[in-house]
């Protein structure tokens, strides 16, 4: 950790959200967005939290941009420009910001240090984790085993909220318009271009693999489910961009993506519900070694950990793709950006 | 014989940004520009990543050369990608109507 | 220069929550709000992260660890950093995607209705 370095991404971190708030279009509001993002991404790096890192890169630099490009090429890219207007609102939300701002300063003094290795959170739960891991889980990669297995009811709920937040978005725009049956392989405007279309169609499978990999290997190695399913919903996505937006809602359509996100969430429940079954807590995995063949109860909480991670990759990839598709076809499901 | 290497692939990939970077804020037009950013940005980022592929050969056991060869497919991703984009920029430019930069344009502004 | 140097994290969170509130409240326009949203997410991120660091401790993969053969050897929790904040940061991210979408989709219903991203010609057109 070297604190120049930290400095300098801080302030970085800090101009380009000035920028993204005061530039006066938003697509290139976006693109700031998108950059302050991948500056945040080397600045978890930077601080040795490469899940939050790994997470932040596809998530909000990937994902998040195309979404905020999708709804802006649905509404309006310009802002209008009041020189005189909102007088009150302005006051008002600089005092706000500063009545915040001068409290958390005074609050401030109460913190510990940055980076002390004596502050409270570091020394009550989570030398627990980084010591028993091995012991209870096998898995080295101590995020994940306590993102799947100590804090997994936390988890399942937080993949409910991303189901439910898929649900949403479905709900908020789609629409029932009875016009035939569309017509097939109708590329969007301008998108004829045989270079990017072969690119992106040669590139969607690697990107899968990489996904897989991901989920499979995060138990090693920075990574897991959230991360491998973003990209692999993220590589539906570039298919729908560059290659054919009716290709992919013929493949991942409106029931696909709904069923897909409710079986990612029912792997989920599910190993949690068979560890009931079989006598123990809910998500207390280590039961399962009287139903995996060779494992003890330390490799089972291992394996399970695996089902759980492929439960959440699921229900993120269809959800992701739900919510790009709806956004960017308004819902009709015809053609996108 | 591997530090030299490395430093060298290092450095010719950092002076390589260093000319994207300054291509891109003096050329004239969106073209130029984006030649700039397209070939200096995938010849900079291959040459940096091959360095740091080299670097990990120093102890060459398992995990480090699976290690290089993880840092070589991303370097193949980016050698198919960018220029993808790079493309894909260029074409959207051309279709929105952006003008090339003319040097006799040029001279009439001039004052 | 001793206490903006020892704590200067929190200052910067303070400055990026302080920039994302002062965009929701008093801009104008719908997804300019929705980028204050995901500036003021990303401060408390900053916020739980930099509370996680150690001085002189690495990414929380415990090294040499395959199997549970290795179980027995000890691990000196000093030399990883503490992996909680990381975990409940990892997933608000992710769920941060999903109320994005959420606010992005309202902003569509909200345009195809009042054909205007602006709040005040919403208002008007609410009158």
């Amino acid at each position: 950790m070297i604190w120049q370095l930290d400095l300098l991404i801080l302030t970085l971190v800090v101009l380009c959200a000035v920028a993204t708030v005061s530039v006066k279009d938003l697509l290139s509001s976006a693109i700031i967005f998108g950059t302050y993002s991948f500056l945040m991404c080397l600045l978890w790096t930077e601080m040795a939290a490469v899940d939050v890192a790994f997470t932040e890169a596809a998530v909000g630099a990937g994902v998040s941009t195309v979404l905020f490009f999708a709804a802006v090429f649905r509404t309006t890219r310009l802002l209008k420009f009041r020189p005189a207007g909102r007088r009150l609102a302005k006051v008002l939300g600089l005092a706000a910001a500063l009545g915040l701002g001068g409290m958390l300063f005074v609050a401030e003094g109460d913190f510990p240090a940055w980076s002390d290795p004596n502050s409270p959170a570091s020394t009550h739960l989570s030398p627990y984790y980084l010591t028993q891991t091995l012991h209870d889980t096998a898995v080295p990669n101590v995020v994940t085993s306590v993102l799947a297995d100590y804090r997994g009811f936390d988890t399942m709920f937080e993949t409910a909220v991303i189901f439910v937040a898929g649900l949403a978005v479905v709900a908020l725009l789609r629409r029932r318009e009875e016009t035939g049956p569309p017509e097939l392989y109708q590329v969007g405007a301008g998108y004829e271009d045989t270079i990017i279309r072969f690119i992106a169609r040669k590139m969607a499978p690697f990107m899968q693999l990489f996904a897989l990999y991901v989920v499979a290997h995060g138990h090693h190695s920075p990574g897991g489910g959230f991360q491998g399913g973003v990209i692999l919903g993220a590589s539906f996505i570039l298919l729908a961009i560059a290659f054919d937006f009716r290709f992919v809602f013929s493949k991942m359509g409106e029931r696909a993506n709904i069923l897909f996100g409710n079986l990612g969430v029912l792997i989920y429940a599910g190993i949690g519900f068979l560890c009931l079954l079989l006598g123990a807590n809910f998500l207390d995995y280590s039961i399962l070694e009287k139903i995996l063949p060779a494992t003890d109860a330390v490799m089972a909480r291992s394996h399970a950990m695996l089902g759980v991670e492929i439960g959440v990759a699921i229900a993120v990839m269809a959800i992701c793709i739900s919510i790009y598709l709806h956004l960017a076809s308004h819902g009709r499901m015809d053609k996108g950006l | 014989m591997i530090d030299i290497l490395t430093v060298g692939l290092v450095s010719l990939g950092l002076f390589s940004f260093f000319s994207t970077t300054v291509g891109l804020l003096r050329l004239p037009d969106f073209y130029c520009r984006m030649h700039a950013a397209g070939k200096g940005d995938v010849f900079s980022s291959v040459c940096m990543l091959l360095g740091f592929a080299v670097y990990l050969l120093h102890h060459p056991t398992l995990e480090m050369v699976l290690t290089s060869l993880k840092i070589l497919a991303i370097s193949v991703f980016i050698f198919l990608a960018s220029p993808t984009a790079t493309h894909a920029i260029v074409d959207a430019g051309h279709a929105s109507g952006v003008m090339p930069w003319l040097k006799e344009k040029k001279e009439e502004e001039a004052p | 220069m001793d206490l903006l140097v020892a704590k200067y994290n929190y200052w910067i969170y303070v400055l990026l929550m302080m920039i994302g509130l002062y965009t929701m409240i008093s801009k104008n326009n719908l997804m300019k709000k929705v980028i204050g949203m995901g500036i003021f997410q990303t401060a408390i991120i900053v916020f739980y992260v930099s509370i996680g660091a150690k001085k002189g401790a690495g990414i929380p993969i415990i090294a040499h660890g395959h199997g549970h053969d290795l179980a027995a050897a000890a691990v000196d929790p000093s030399l990883y950093v503490n992996p909680l904040p990381h975990v409940l940061m990892l997933t608000a991210i992710v769920v941060g995607v999903g109320t994005l979408g959420v606010a992005l989709a309202l902003c569509l219903g909200i345009y195809q209705r009042y054909d205007s991203l602006e709040e005040d010609e919403i208002l008007e057109q609410l009158q």
